[in-house]
């Protein structure tokens, strides 16, 4: 348009252009050199439609589909369409998960529609999509809240006309309680309520099966809910089993169980649930019975129902006996509710008593048997419930008791008569459902039954195998009889049984023989039954029967400790599973000894075995020197039997010394880490105790033969070290000893003296501390303490020393062997380093200058020996040999006022 | 004046110090006593059970000594070897602990046996009374540790209806209890249980659970609880005294592992009591060679040495002593009183068994109604049967006690007499007052 208006002005400027005419609407033709810009298709392919295009960030679903579309399409008339938008919205959520955090209230309340949907395929299609999808992935997001956006519409459904959608509900509501159980007890009345109300409708359970199984599955999950709760809010008042590792002693809980108003309503609807869960069982055993065999089905069927009463019954029991225990000392308020509770529920049960052997008509197979056996076993355990009133005499007890008693022998009651059980795993696992009860129920029952029941029990507790599950189960049982004080609940048992006292018996002596055939592959089995020994120690009054079955369980835990094999090898030594089992293990097993009223000197040897075996922790030593002490201050080990232990201990110890020793020595224990500390410290423990243990002068004789007889045997030097410390422990100077301890002591002593002495390095500078000189005081100091005490050792150790240098004159006078010519060498060396070694200690001067004349003598000898050319040595070797007897020389007459000159005389 | 007292399990007598000075007092004669078995009962004489001769002997006896005199005045044999020894603060009753495990409680006043109950299994080693005294805390040979309430013992409908006689009954130690100390918070505070498996134990009373429990790097023989409940002393085996964190804070790598905040040592054998005196500056520890040393708690060093015997020393006490030598010039009528009471003689021997011969065995509590001029917090409990006699006593006017409340009890009357007479003048000047005026009225009227 601009530009047909600029063309007529233009004319009118001037003529220097030619006119050009042109008509109105006319173009002009394009340019020669245009790019043709004229795009030409055979079709358009547009891949979206203008809406799609702009979700290409968003989340859809196989199909294409956002959730939006997808969740109007839930609720289309079209069964189909309803199931395909569920299955769209699962793979959508799986694809995006973010995308159901985002809008999850709004699938939720979307999908709940879909709870009351007449269409059976789609409702098993939501119940998967909820299951699979929905739940797991948002564990933490749902609430309360939104579990009651779909409770509403699962109530809904529960009362609603068509039989399949209320089944369906139910199902729902399982699913619901299994993925959040804190939402069932906010609904557990009203569920209660449509349960009992679904169970009446007798057509069900006759037509179909597999949806009543269903429903019934629901029931009992509700039922181990309810449960359950109970089992914690009673966990909740004992909850001293878990230690404290509390940073503060003070705290407030932070669980507060709030206390639900609401729970005695529960009981009465279970009260009103149990008659028509027996009416149907009743109306299933009826059907079973006119059929020829029982089909899977309703097997499962009535499992289940006896389940959903065994819960039902648990819940009602623990609440009847409630009281007693809360109010304490004071009498139980006489409320007639649980009494109203306990009578009305004898009246339903007694229709299932009714039943109770279901037996079947007809000969059967033998998988037919045991299911008629689990149903059994199914109502026995609802009976087990009831075992404190079972005297009542509102109940015939003799079948129940029977068929337990069978059942504890491994046999059953079928049509042909009674035959052993056919699998053996089967039973187990029912068995272990009934022990519990059987305590209480054994507490009960009245005349021959208590022995039958006793004998049933004691023949399956002692063909248990020890790596069962059962074993703990069995041992908790046993705990209950063994030591009835502890239970209160069973104060009279006792008292009114003195039969109980040998089966008791048997059980303590089987208890080692577990403990054997554990070993040390369950540690935690090995726990309990150790903990039961000592509660058992524990509680049995001096004198009894019992404490004296106690004492004997010694003899079989020998071998739990370790026991020596006189075998080809001569004594082994064969160490029991005590020195394998971890720290806590062993702490119990020790405290075990302390209650042993007489600890026999068998039983000691064994453990002194054990207590050198190298594997042993040193605090476990420790802890059982300590016990035995504390044991044998309560007098219950003899005095010599616990100084034999201490010598063996000292003087056996295997000690791994440090490097410093030699290269040579140090090869022998390659691998094994010095425990030179720990032999300390079992030294210190031992010498305390036996400090402790009474009259210091007595116990050193007792102790002085001993030690005698274990140096006589030449143990390492470390050892004998601590054997003579333990002297100087109990001995004051003057000392107490007898002459000829004395004596013999210093026989003892002076090889030790002379062994000690090897480690006195040949080169070494006295003035100069070193090493191998610190090593030899501490081998030297015992001895010290002794010559300070008795003048009359170090006479004879002097004597010695003197016949030492005489001997080796002898001796080499007739040999001339070049490598024994070195060895009295060693010998001078020897003697005047120790001679040295006495007067350099203050404590020793007044009893060295009292045997004068020896040291004078020794030091002629000595002086005589080096002054003769009779053996050979270096220039060098007689150099140091010559300052080394200076030096002494210069002590020993400044210590006795002699002139040195005095001495060159003689 | 604060002293401490000690015994030892061989025969040396019980040494008597005073804690600031360290003087020694009095050295109280012949008393070998077993651990916990040292008792100052109420301030006002000494208590200590005996260790048998032998393990044959069937009994020990039980000694009394008053403040003053070095001998054993009063000797009392009980049915079997007691052990540890606890009376309340006001010593009405002495609780001692058998050899059995049976609990034995007399009254102090009649020296009655009231009660005994089989308690533990085994030998009683320890025993404790709670803060408020209504409950009694008892440890055995057996590990066990069991709450008893003193009420609950004498009330017979109660005992038959409660399953068991003890409140609670702890059984988580595995050896020897070897002390306990209860806290302070009347019923409800916290227990210190210490035992030979080398472990501490913390027990709350009024939830009957464990709190804590402590490992120690030896076995602890002896527990002093700080007044604050922040932290506790040990005494070790090892000698050592380890401090252990109660409400205070812990370090978990410590040394010694957890809840256990330091220890002190001196080079001593193992210790076997602790004491910690009232204001908690010092802690006084016996030790197996036989002295006693005294710790300044904020330093942490040893202040003083005090030598008891040879023996071994296992019990030790702080006990404020009751001012004996009072000067006459402040001596009051309360004072004398007092005093009086101090020098009466000793208690009776308590008695072997419980006594049936007065038929029906009453064992009521009576709180005695005291006159109002007394402190109403000395209110004093005793069994009906000693009031029985005081009251017959009374009637007979025989005893120094009744004559003392007679005299008061004149005294009073007296003071209420004059009163009245002085009342009775009083109306009689008023009476005589009208009268004279309606006289002289009468005489006006008349003149008129």
């Amino acid at each position: 348009m601009v530009r047909s208006k600029a063309a007529p002005k233009k004319p009118k400027r001037g003529v220097d252009f030619k006119k050009i005419k042109r008509k109105i609407g006319r173009k002009l033709p394009p340019p020669k050199n245009a790019t043709n810009t004229q795009i030409k298709s055979k079709a358009i392919v547009l891949p979206e439609q203008s809406v799609a295009s702009e979700r290409v960030g968003l989340a859809v679903s196989k199909k294409g589909l956002t959730l939006r579309e997808l969740l109007q399409q839930t609720s289309h008339h079209n069964a189909k369409i309803r199931k395909a938008a569920l299955t769209g919205i699962k793979d959508l959520v799986l694809k995006h998960p973010s995308e159901l955090k985002l809008h999850k209230l709004a699938i939720i309340e979307k999908l709940r529609e879909r709870i009351c949907d007449n269409d059976k395929v789609v409702g098993e299609t939501l119940y998967q999509l909820l299951k699979t999808v929905i739940f797991p992935s948002s564990k933490e997001d749902i609430t309360g809240a939104v579990i009651s956006l779909l409770m509403a519409y699962i109530f809904n459904a529960m009362t609603h006309m068509a039989i399949d959608i209320r089944l369906m509900a139910f199902k729902f509501f399982e699913l619901v309680v299994l993925s959040y159980p804190f939402s069932f007890m906010l609904y557990a009345e009203k569920v209660l309520d449509y349960y009992i109300d679904i169970l009446r409708n007798n057509q069900i359970y006759l037509q179909e099966k597999n949806k009543l199984k269903n429903t019934l599955g629901g029931l009992v999950q509700c039922l181990s809910l309810l449960a359950s709760k109970n089992e914690k809010e009673d966990r909740l008042h004992e909850e001293n089993q878990n230690i404290v590792e509390k940073k503060r002693l003070h705290t407030f809980e932070l669980e507060i169980y709030k206390d639900d108003a609401g729970i005695s309503s529960i009981d009465k609807k279970l009260l009103d649930l149990v008659p028509i869960l027996i009416n149907c069982f009743q109306e299933s055993t009826t059907l079973i019975r006119a059929m020829p065999i029982i089909d899977a089905q309703s097997f499962d069927c009535m499992l289940c129902t006896l389940q959903c009463i065994n819960l039902a019954v648990k819940i009602v029991v623990h609440k009847i006996k409630k009281p007693f225990v809360s109010t304490g000392p004071f009498p139980p308020s006489l409320s007639d509710g649980p009494d109203m509770m306990r009578s009305s529920m004898f009246v339903y049960l007694k229709k299932l008593w009714e039943i109770f052997p279901v037996v079947q008509m007809h000969q059967s197979a033998e998988k037919e048997d045991d299911r008629y056996f689990t149903l059994n076993v199914g109502i026995t355990e609802i009976f087990l419930h009831l075992s404190e009133w079972i005297n009542d005499g509102t109940l015939a007890t003799e079948k129940f008791l029977e068929f337990i008693e069978n059942f504890l022998l491994g046999q059953v009651i079928s049509s042909a008569g009674t035959h052993l059980l056919p699998k053996k795993v089967h039973v187990e696992k029912h068995l272990g459902s009934v022990l519990p009860f059987i305590p209480g129920l054994i507490s009960q029952v009245t005349g021959s039954w208590k022995t039958s029941l006793l004998e049933g029990f004691t023949g399956a507790f002692k063909n248990c195998k020890v790596d069962s599950k059962l074993i703990l189960a069995y041992l908790s049982a046993l705990e209950e009889m063994l030591l009835p004080m502890e239970n209160q609940s069973l104060l009279s048992f006792t008292f009114s049984y003195p039969d109980l006292l040998s089966y008791q018996i048997a059980w303590i002596q089987e208890l080692p023989k577990i403990l054997l055939q554990l070993g040390d592959k369950h540690p935690s089995v090995s726990k309990v039954v150790l903990k039961l020994i000592l509660k058992i120690g524990q509680s049995s009054l001096p004198d009894s029967p019992l404490s004296l079955e106690y004492d004997y369980l010694q003899w079989p835990l020998r071998e739990f400790y370790s026991t020596r094999r006189f075998s080809v090898i001569a004594g082994t030594i064969q160490y029991g599973p005590f020195t394998k089992l971890p720290n806590d293990c062993q702490e119990v097993a020790l405290c075990c000894l302390y209650y042993f009223s007489n600890l026999s000197s068998d039983f000691l040897k064994s453990l002194t075995y054990c207590c050198l075996c190298d594997d042993l922790e040193p605090l476990i030593l420790l802890r059982i020197i300590e016990v035995l002490h504390s044991s044998y201050k309560a007098g219950h080990v003899q005095i010599s039997d616990q100084i034999g232990f201490l010598v063996t201990l000292v003087a056996r110890f295997r000690v791994f010394p440090e490097i410093f020793i030699s290269e040579g020595i140090c090869m022998e224990n390659e691998g094994k880490v010095s425990n030179q500390k720990t032999f300390k410290s079992v030294t210190g423990a031992v010498f305390t105790c036996l400090s402790q243990m009474g009259d210091n002068s007595l116990i050193l004789k007792l102790l002085c033969k001993n030690i005698f007889n274990e140096i006589s045997q030449k143990p390492p030097l470390d050892n004998i070290h601590g054997l003579l410390r333990m002297i100087n422990v109990l001995d004051t100077r003057p000392t107490k000893l007898p002459e000829e301890d004395i004596s013999s002591l210093s026989s003892y002593l002076s090889s030790y003296m002379v062994d000690a002495a090897s480690y006195i390095p040949e080169n070494v500078d006295v003035a100069v501390h070193s090493d191998g000189i610190s090593i030899y005081q501490y081998y030297f100091q015992p001895c010290i303490f002794l010559f300070y005490r008795s003048d009359r050792l170090l006479y004879y150790i002097l004597k010695f020393l003197d016949s030492l240098i005489i001997e080796d004159n002898m001796l080499l006078s007739s040999s001339s062997d070049v490598k024994s010519a070195s060895e009295p060498l060693r010998r001078v060396h020897a003697v005047t380093f120790i001679l040295i070694f006495m007067h350099n200690d203050g404590r020793l001067h007044r009893s060295l200058s009292s045997s004068e004349a020896t040291v004078k003598c020794i030091l002629q000898n000595i002086c005589k020996l080096l002054g003769s050319s009779k053996f050979s040595m270096t220039l060098e070797e007689r150099h140091r040999i010559q300052s080394l007897f200076d030096h002494l020389k210069t002590r020993v007459c400044k210590l006795h006022c002699w002139d040195v000159g005095d001495l060159e005389k003689v | 004046m604060e002293v401490v007292i000690a015994s030892s399990p061989v025969d040396s007598g019980i040494g008597c110090w005073d804690l600031r000075s360290g003087a020694e007092q009095l050295r109280y004669r012949s008393c070998a006593s077993p651990p916990h078995g040292l008792l100052a009962v109420a301030r006002c004489f000494l208590a200590s059970s005996q260790v048998r001769d032998s393990r044959a002997a069937a009994s020990a006896p039980i000694f009394f000594w008053s403040w003053d005199k070095p001998q054993v005045e009063v000797r009392s044999f009980p049915a079997e070897p007691i052990g540890p020894l606890v009376s309340n603060s006001d010593g009405t009753y002495i609780i001692g602990g058998g050899l059995s495990g049976t609990i034995y409680l007399w009254e102090i006043a009649s020296g009655k046996l009231l009660n005994k109950w089989h308690a533990h299994y085994r030998s009683v080693t320890c025993l404790t009374l709670s803060d408020d005294e209504s409950l009694l805390i008892s440890g055995s040979e057996d590990g066990c540790v069991r709450v008893w309430s003193l009420l609950m013992m004498f009330d017979d409908m109660g005992k038959m209806s409660a399953r068991n006689l003890y409140r609670y009954s702890f059984s988580e130690h595995a050896l020897r209890v070897t002390d306990l100390v209860s806290g302070y918070g009347l019923c409800n505070s916290i227990v210190i249980s210490s035992s030979e498996d080398r472990t501490c134990k913390i027990w709350s009373l009024s939830e009957g659970k464990l709190l804590r429990s402590i490992m120690f790097p030896s076995i602890v023989d002896a527990i002093a609880m700080d007044r604050g409940e922040h932290a506790f002393y040990t005494g070790g085996r090892d000698g050592k005294i380890y401090i252990a964190a109660l409400n205070a804070e812990s370090n978990p790598n410590g040394i010694y592992g957890m809840f256990i905040i330091g220890s002190l040592y001196d080079h001593s054998k193992a210790i076997t009591c602790l004491a910690l005196s009232t204001d908690g500056g010092m802690l006084v520890s016996g030790s197996e060679d036989g002295t006693i040393r005294v710790w300044d708690t904020k330093s942490q060093h040893v202040t003083r040495i005090l030598k008891h015997a040879k023996g071994p020393v296992n019990n030790v006490l702080i006990i404020r002593q009751p001012l004996r030598a009072c000067p006459p010039a402040l001596a009051n009528a309360q004072a004398s009183l007092s005093r009086k009471r101090l020098s009466l003689s000793l208690p009776p021997p308590l008695s072997k068994y419980i006594d049936s011969t007065d038929g029906e065995i009453e064992t009521k509590a009576v709180n005695l109604l005291l006159p109002p001029w007394q402190d109403p917090e000395k209110s004093k409990y005793c069994s009906s049967n000693v009031i029985k006699k005081q009251i017959k006593e009374l009637q007979q006017q025989s005893s120094s006690g009744a004559a003392e409340m007679e005299s008061e009890r004149l005294r009073l009357e007296c003071k209420r007499s004059i009163q009245m007479a002085q009342q009775w003048k009083k109306l009689y000047q008023e009476l005589q007052n009208l009268c004279v005026n309606e006289l002289l009225n009468g005489v006006q009227m008349d003149d008129r």
